[in-house]
């Protein structure tokens, strides 16, 4: 019996947007265990941003439960809501979100601090993960020097950094080409069998689909096929 | 700790580079101001703070040292009779026209003391002994002196108030405030060349006072037995001329404004370039918080900005400011920066760089981090 490593019950997002109502996610239930790949489809606008954003603790929920790891975090205060991102969840970006101005190993080396581990010890986990996702010969390239390939994967390093339980993706091989997209999910499902996380993916691509565990379509915020479609 | 801060700056040298040229174009500015108005200062006072005396009496409403009034010379006996008094001498600032060496005349402040005692002679002699002034017209002059009046040696004889007079002595450093030389010579001839002073008149009563008794008693017991004069210990006539110069003539204003305006001037391009920044890299502080960031780290990482911005434009406002002293000084004006000027300046510094960064701290930390998921 796998634990969930994340619980979402009758989830629901209202957005008040110039006097309009846009029910971004409408009474969305389902659970991700451990080692399970899921991937989020469907179309433009139908609030799997919005989705994964609630899942990441980034925005909260007009109503419903999001349960990390058995705490209750829509019951929590704005302000404890950093230190949940921070344990349990690392977000990988479409747009990579690096920082510009430090290397690959002080991107990685920044998310580890912020985890508590600093210094030398630091140094070297950001150098391990780094070398687990390929790019043990890149440490020193400013991400302006990286192809879109190597940047996705230092942020995989960054987003694996204290092994969370969670990580959310949103369009992670949007700006990469198909064989490159290929090869970074490839990594994400590799990584996510090893370290026991839960990988929830947003995607266009159907290819990830053949990838992934499950794969929930979402349709005007409503789950379109109940929270199990594709058993492999 | 990867210093998110300091990478940045220096990611970025063309803003790093402005910013410090406008931290230390205030620290440059600030020094400069606060240094020539204490030079000046020091000046106005330069007699008084130099004469190892404890109380000035002078006529009444006397604003300053340099424009002090005459008053009659017998009260000199009432003082020496009032307890607490162990010494009083007679002393005199009086303003006189010195003919200069190539023609036309010069206006000097003229003082005479007790070449016996010593006590209102000049210090920080080059030249010569300030007992020589005894025995004839003999003065003594400040090397400073020479702008105005030409070149002059020990034994040069010069007209004051029409009258020969022989330089016996030069000293080094004694300046007025006024830009007038001083003329330094024995009580009598200083009378005898400002006669307008008057045969029974002196301009300052100067006292030595009893350590053992209280002095701003002894202030008290002056006034109420000599009556018609005000009576100062050193410090507050120090203080008193001080204050006129930088209040009542509103030079003092000048200076502070233009401090001010330094001050200003760095908050504005300091508090712009930080801005800026914090705009240009808001998703990296959003995808901060997204990844766990809280509040306080992001302070941290403006602060330090901030601290980073400040030192480094200090120390190098600092030496620029070093070498502003030395080319001032050949120019014969003095540039003061006393240690607590030294030390404030630098917090005055970090206050300026801080306080300009915190627009920028609300910027940074009102960000949503779900701007991480916009492309
Ligand atoms: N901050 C917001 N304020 C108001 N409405 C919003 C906001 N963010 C999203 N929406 C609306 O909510 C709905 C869902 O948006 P969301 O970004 O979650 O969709 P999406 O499935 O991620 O789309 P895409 O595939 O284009 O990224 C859309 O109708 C969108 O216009
Ligand atoms: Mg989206």
């Amino acid at each position: 019996m796998e634990e969930n490593n994340i619980e979402v019950k009758r989830l629901k997002k209202i957005y008040h947007e110039a006097s309009v109502e846009v029910i971004a996610v409408d009474d969305v239930s389902f659970n991700v265990k451990s080692g399970e790949v899921v991937a989020v489809m469907g179309p433009s606008g139908s609030g799997k941003t919005t989705l994964l954003s609630i899942m990441g603790c980034i925005l909260r929920p007009t109503s419903g439960e999001v349960i990390i790891k058995g705490i209750k975090t829509h019951e929590m205060d704005e302000h404890s809501l950093p230190e949940i991102r921070n344990r349990y969840i690392g977000f990988i970006f479409q747009a990579f979100n690096l920082f510009p101005a430090l290397t690959a190993l002080e991107n990685v080396e920044v998310s580890l601090n912020l985890k508590g581990i600093k210094g030398k010890r630091a140094k070297e986990e950001a150098k391990q993960l780094l070398e687990r996702v390929g790019l043990g010969d890149r440490v020193d390239f400013l991400p302006m020097d990286l192809s879109g390939g190597q940047k996705q994967r230092v942020s995989i390093a960054r987003a694996l950094a204290n092994r969370p339980s969670i990580i959310l993706a949103d369009e992670p091989t949007g700006n990469l080409d198909s064989k490159t997209g290929h090869s970074v999910i490839e990594l994400l499902r590799d990584l996510s069998v090893k370290e026991k996380s839960s990988v929830i993916i947003v995607t266009h691509d159907n290819r990830i689909m053949d990838m992934s565990d499950r794969v929930l379509y979402l349709e005007d915020g409503r789950l379109k096929n109940g929270a199990n479609s594709k058993k492999r | 700790m990867v210093s998110i801060a300091r990478k940045n700056l220096f990611h970025d040298k063309i803003r790093f580079i402005i910013t410090l040229i406008g931290v230390t174009f205030s620290v440059v500015l600030i020094f400069a101001q606060v240094g020539i108005y204490l030079g000046f200062m020091q000046n106005a006072s330069i007699v008084i703070d130099n004469t190892d005396v404890d109380i000035w009496i002078t006529s009444k409403n006397t604003p300053n040292f340099d424009w002090a009034q005459a008053f009659p010379e017998t009260k000199i006996n009432l003082a020496r009779e009032t307890k607490g008094v162990l010494h009083a001498e007679k002393f005199i600032l009086a303003w006189g026209v010195m003919k200069r060496k190539e023609g036309g005349t010069e206006q000097v402040e003229i003082i005479g003391y007790n070449p016996n005692s010593g006590i209102g002679g000049p210090w920080n002699m080059k030249e010569g002994r300030a007992s020589d002034v005894k025995g004839g017209k003999h003065i003594i002059m400040d090397e400073s002196a020479e702008k105005k009046m030409g070149e002059f040696h020990i034994g040069d004889e010069r007209e004051v108030m029409n009258q020969k007079v022989k330089v016996i002595g030069i000293t080094k450093g004694i300046k007025s405030f006024t830009t007038a030389p001083f003329i330094f010579t024995s009580y009598d001839t200083a009378k005898g060349l400002a006669s307008y002073i008057g045969q029974d008149s002196t301009v300052f009563i100067l006292v030595k006072t009893d350590p053992a008794e209280n002095i701003h008693e002894i202030v008290q017991r002056l006034n109420e037995r000599l009556k018609g004069v005000d009576v100062y210990t050193s410090r507050q006539f120090s203080n008193r001329t001080r204050w006129y110069w930088t209040v009542e003539t509103g030079m003092g204003m000048g200076f502070l404004m233009t401090a001010f305006m330094g001050f200003a001037i760095g908050i504005v391009i300091v508090g712009q370039t930080i801005y800026t920044s914090t705009i240009e890299h808001l998703r990296e502080y959003g995808t901060l918080k997204a990844i766990g960031a809280n509040n306080l780290f992001i302070y941290k990482i403006i602060f330090e900005q901030a601290i980073v911005n400040a030192v480094i434009g200090y120390i190098v406002g600092f030496v620029i400011t070093q070498f502003l002293i030395k080319g001032y000084e050949k120019t014969g004006l003095a540039m003061i920066i006393p240690n607590y000027l030294i030390v404030s300046v630098f917090f005055l510094t970090l206050l300026m760089c801080i306080s300009a960064s915190f627009i920028s701290i609300r910027k940074a930390t009102k960000i949503d981090p779900a701007i991480v998921f916009k492309v």
